[in-house]
């Protein structure tokens, strides 16, 4: 055994009242008290265990410190699965906190020294009901409830599922409540308090009843410790009290779990034990080399912390302690955490300090591993733990290879290295850089012409802020050291003066700014209320709200400068076009377009490839030839140019890779290849034109007439004939704000009112593919099913419509009160909605990346008949037959390769494995066809 | 643990003449999705003898901010030379950035800003009507001074009051005052450099 008090884990010298390793050891949490209110740290493990690590100053110690609990924090407690810390305190409150996933890395502007948060742990959910101090909190197997006892001789069972939902307030005790553990099969949940009683319940689906009130009055003891943590063993037999007593001896009372026995205890500490912590693993003895297996009694072992600052080890196969480590602290022991491993161990002292004992194999015995555990819950419930609760009935074992294997390769992923020291990092989202391609000292040069300054109603400024990283990039931006010339006096001493004088003045709030009493203060709103007045804030605010603004303005811009120009040219030729509009129905009308001024104009510069700039430059009026007036159009890509005389003013010219088109005044429509050569005759459209668009060979025009036409030129075929935009306009004052053509020729539409829409040729209907109000793409949280590459988010029409930094999930977060199968539905509601927008755009790529998005949801979160349907799709049928219409591809892809891609994150989730395993051997028959 | 973390500030056109705009490119980074905008000041103290003689430049609002880092630049006008005593034109003084959330200031940026002449000839006899076209302003970028202050992020006040239960725990550790109000007294500075509290 070897003994390790770190000293760089303390809380400024301030108690530590309790420890808990996180389930994945790489990292632990102490609580405490700190400065003038209660501290939440979690630490680095791997200095705790390795030396190397500890003397390396690149791995950080301190991971993350939370002092959000206004007093004394008495517990802390990792939830099963690791994703979870509720802490409990004095302030009153169960705090469950999560780790924030956007940021990363800081380091704190202005600090000279202080290292800051290397992870970022952030408060989700603030449990309040007790009326005193919260003592202990228990996450119970498989995270369903957690359970928290207080001072006010409470037990509250909260829904973890869907905080702060309780499930049941147990109410017996007659004093301090202390102390509380989870019997591992999940049936019980025991309780010790300063009323000399230690209660089991029973709980039952949702229910709790008090099961017994165990031990005589006399045997245990209360009042004179802070804590009474007392523990189950992992094969559920035995429950051990903490401050019990035996003959005016102090003890830890074993009860067994058969008839709730008292027949025996830990006697041997000086004053009261405080804590007991089972070691989650079970033993059985070693097996010496060479001699013969003897079958032996599994065991199990158990730290016992005490009052008189000593600790004690014991495994349940020896009458006598394995290990009593005295004078280990100068203060009581507050609180024990074993590794998952069970070889380590964390104890905590009431007198700031920590201590590290690692157990070799040969002092504990071999552990027993999760299967030969099972075995023996089986044997004693008849039922393996891992399935009690939860439905995870396929999930216990391991039927196919290859599904091992991606479980073996995801465990793998998810622990890279934690040898390093740095697995934290790892675990850290990768940065997106939302800067499209511009580095960031470009961007700063420009800063203040580029970003977006409006006003509010109230006439005040308000600066849209340049979002520069949606996740942390955890680089160097945040260095803060700018050189500054030297030429600073400051030497003086009447310059020196003042500065005294006006060192206050950094401190102390002026009256310029309002202090903090003021808000604190307002009316306390119920959170309901608080959801939704949050989220009516922010749809006015919204950040796509002003990018479409400036869309907007950009369009106004273009507009009132055709416009200045139709004036100079007299006010007659405006009248006129107001007067000719073709129907009185203002609301429908489009902006028609004006002609451009007769200068040289550089109509639009557009990327056809990757490198090659297409410039197109239009010229009205360039010169008149017996009375006409003629108008030019120049192309120039790469040095390769022509240009092409038209009679008519032009008022649009756009262009793609394969075609230019030419809008005129006369309401003729041209089509020119990328040569010059004029592909079709003069089209003469039913209407000004309003907004013309080239994609590849495709052409969309939107006339003033509010009617769509989309042609093939190649095919020469119409896609979509003057098609109305009624449908989608009428009974909204909403205008069209932009429209584009996808490279698969399907017209897109996006209205002020952030809704967008395109027409679907096949269908003959218009279809809403995006709604920048639609609550659902606010309140979906997909956000744990997108893999780093995934985060960086998809290109195409699809994601152009929805605005680059798509804002789903941006409420999510604020959300975490909504109940969880609430927000499960939207984020599948959504899901399902990007899936079929983008089947409905052709956009090939992101139905590909929507699909993986969708199928890891569902494997999150187990909806099984829709990932089977999925999968059937994908699939196919497996035998040809004729009277089948299944598409062997959808928009290119071959559905049988995005089945294959979809397999891997099947195989995450054990309970699909009969799913998996089906459609794994389906596709490999098909495969050896 | 504040929401908002300022990262960075970078001091732009320094040093430049007195009647220059000032200009802070600000950097930071957000741990969720606000749904109220930050507002900043920039406020310019005009005298160190009396808050009387600052002057808010320029506030505004800054929003929508959504989880992540952001940057902005925050350009205010120079200040209005009318209201500065005319002994304390000249020398050391202090420019302030403050950011409100909520109308509860979280953080409070402060640089030590020189004005001098340039022209040796003035810095030896300065005018007695000091002659601001002349002088430069130097703000001491390298130095910042930052002191954070705990407010309540949340629109919610929290719910702390007791219940008619008695609490049979003699609570001492808390006194009532000093429970609902989420700023804890400024004490509680742990990244301020300075002990002047």
């Amino acid at each position: 055994m070897k003994l390790l008090k770190p000293s760089w884990v303390n809380h400024n010298g301030k108690p530590i009242f309790s420890v808990d390793i996180h389930p994945d050891g790489t990292k632990f949490a102490t609580g405490g008290q700190g400065e003038d209110s209660g501290k939440v740290v979690i630490w680095n493990m791997a200095p705790v265990l390795r030396e190397e690590d500890e003397k390396n100053e690149n791995i950080p110690k301190l991971l993350c410190q939370m002092d959000n609990h206004l007093a004394c924090v008495n517990c802390v407690r990792w939830s099963n699965n690791g994703l979870y810390l509720a802490s409990g305190g004095d302030d009153k409150l169960v705090m469950v906190w999560k780790r924030a996933a956007f940021i990363g890395p800081s380091t704190v502007f202005g600090s000279s020294s202080k290292l800051a948060n290397v992870e970022q742990w952030r408060c989700v959910m603030i449990l309040r009901n007790h009326t005193g101090d919260v003592m202990d909190v228990a996450w119970s197997p498989h995270d369903v409830w957690l359970a928290s006892c207080s001072v006010d001789n409470t037990i509250v069972i909260w829904n973890a599922r869907k905080f702060p939902e309780i499930v049941m307030t147990l109410k017996g005790h007659t004093g301090l409540v202390k102390g509380l553990t989870w019997d591992p099969v999940g049936k019980y949940i025991a309780s010790q308090a300063d009323d000399h009683s230690l209660k089991v319940w029973r709980t039952m689906d949702c229910e709790v009843r008090l099961q017994t009130s165990s031990c005589s009055p006399e045997m245990l003891c209360g009042g004179t410790t802070h804590v009474l943590r007392l523990s189950w063993s992992p094969d559920g037999q035995y429950l051990v009290s903490a401050h019990a007593m035996n003959n005016s001896g102090p003890t830890a009372q074993i009860i067994e779990r058969d008839g709730w026995k008292t027949n025996m205890d830990f006697v041997g500490h000086r004053k009261a034990v405080t804590v007991v912590k089972f070691n989650p693993k079970i033993f059985k003895k070693k097996q010496k080399n060479g001699s013969t297996p003897k079958p032996s009694c599994p065991y199990c072992c158990c730290a016992v912390g005490s009052k008189d600052r000593s600790l004690s080890v014991w495994l349940t196969s020896l009458k006598r302690p394995l290990v009593v480590i005295h004078d280990l602290f100068d203060k009581s022991i507050m609180d024990i955490s074993w590794t998952l491993n069970g070889l380590g161990l964390l104890v905590c002292s009431m007198d700031g300090t920590v201590a590290f004992l690692d157990f070799s194999q040969d002092e504990l015995g071999d552990p027993l591993n999760e299967e030969e555990k099972n075995a023996i819950h089986q044997n004693i419930y008849g039922k393996s733990l891992a399935i009690t609760m939860e439905s995870h009935l396929s999930s216990t074992i391991i039927e196919n290879p290859e599904m091992l294997k991606y479980q073996q390769e995801r465990q793998g992923n998810q622990n890279p290295n934690g040898a390093q020291g740095s697995s934290h990092e790892n675990q850290t989202p990768k940065l997106t850089n939302v800067l499209n391609g511009e580095s960031l000292e470009d961007i700063r040069k420009n800063l203040l012409k580029k970003q977006v300054e409006t006003r509010t109603a109230d006439g005040r400024r308000r600066i849209t802020p340049l979002c520069i990283a949606q996740l942390d990039t955890g680089g160097p931006a945040a260095v803060n050291s700018i050189g500054m010339k030297s030429n600073l006096l400051l030497t003086s001493a009447s310059k020196i003066e003042p500065m005294k004088a006006l060192d206050s003045r950094f401190t102390e709030r002026s009256k310029a700014t309002p202090g903090v009493t003021s808000v604190p203060l307002t009316i306390g709103i119920t959170p309901l209320d608080r959801v939704k007045d949050s989220s009516s804030v922010k749809e006015p605010k919204g950040k796509d709200e002003t990018s479409s603004d400036s869309e907007d303005k950009g369009m106004v811009k273009s507009l009132s400068m055709a416009k200045r120009k139709g004036e100079m040219e007299g006010a007659e030729v405006v009248e006129k076009r107001k007067k000719g509009r073709p129907r009185k129905d203002a609301k429908m009308m489009m902006p028609i377009s004006q002609p451009f001024p007769q200068v040289t104009f550089l109509l639009s510069s557009f990327k056809v490839s990757t490198d090659a700039i297409t410039y197109l430059e239009v010229e009205n009026e360039v010169s008149v030839v017996s009375g006409a007036r003629l108008s030019q159009l120049k192309w120039s890509r790469e040095g390769r140019e022509w240009d092409m005389l038209l009679t008519s003013r032009i008022i649009i010219a756009t262009g793609s890779s394969d075609v230019v088109a030419v809008a005129c005044e006369d309401r003729t429509l041209s089509v020119f290849t990328t040569c010059g050569r004029r592909l079709i005759p003069s089209i003469i459209l039913s209407a000004p034109m309003s907004a013309l668009h080239c994609s590849g060979h495709f052409v969309m025009a939107l006339m003033a007439s509010a009617t769509l036409s989309v042609w093939d030129v190649q095919k020469q075929t119409a896609l979509v004939k003057n098609e109305s935009l009624n449908p989608i306009l009428s009974g909204t004052d909403a205008t069209v704000s932009q429209s584009f053509l996808t490279q698969q020729g399907v017209p897109v539409v996006s209205l002020s009112n952030g809704k967008t829409y395109c027409f679907n040729s096949s269908l003959e209907t218009w279809n809403l593919i995006a709604d920048k109000q639609d609550s659902l793409v606010q309140c979906a949280d997909f956000r744990n099913c997108l893999t780093s590459q995934d985060a960086l988010g998809s290109m195409g029409p699809l994601a152009l419509t929805q605005s680059r930094n798509l804002s789903a999930g941006r409420l999510a977060s604020r959300f975490s009160s909504t109940p969880h199968h609430l927000q499960q539905g939207m984020t599948l509601a959504f899901l399902e909605n990007q899936l079929s927008s983008s089947l409905i755009l052709l956009s090939a790529s992101e139905y590909r990346h929507w699909l993986l998005i969708y199928a890891r949801f569902l494997v999150n979160e187990g909806y099984e008949q829709r990932l089977r349907e999925l999968c059937q799709d994908l699939l196919g049928p497996v035998h040809k037959s004729s009277s089948s219409s299944w598409e062997p591809t959808v928009l290119g892809l071959r559905k049988r390769d995005l089945l294959t891609e979809v397999m891997p994150v099947i195989g995450q989730n054990l309970r699909f494995q009969r799913l998996f395993t089906e459609y794994q051997d389906q596709l490999e028959l098909l495969r050896l066809k | 643990m504040a929401k908002v973390q300022v990262l960075n500030v970078s001091v732009l056109d320094n040093p430049s003449p007195f009647g220059n705009p000032f200009q802070f490119e600000i950097t930071f980074e957000c741990m969720e999705d606000l749904p109220e905008d930050l507002e900043w000041k920039i406020i310019y103290v005009g005298s160190a003898e009396s808050e009387e003689y600052d002057q808010v430049l320029d506030s505004v609002l800054v929003g929508p901010v959504p989880a992540g880092r952001h940057m902005f630049v925050f350009q205010a006008d120079a200040p209005n030379t009318g209201l500065i005593p005319e002994s304390d034109a000249v020398g050391v003084t202090v420019v302030l950035i403050t950011c409100t959330y909520r109308g509860q200031e979280f953080i409070r940026i402060g640089y030590y800003v020189n004005n001098e002449y340039t022209d040796p000839e003035l810095r030896e006899n300065p005018p007695v009507k000091p002659n601001y076209t002349q002088l430069q302003r130097n703000i001491l970028a390298s130095n910042p001074r930052v002191t954070r202050f705990h407010i309540n992020w949340e629109a919610t006040m929290e719910k702390m009051e007791d219940s008619e239960n008695v609490d049979p725990a003699p609570n001492a550790m808390l006194p009532p005052t000093s429970m609902p109000g989420k700023a804890p007294p400024l004490g509680l500075m742990p990244d301020n450099s300075m002990d002047c509290l």
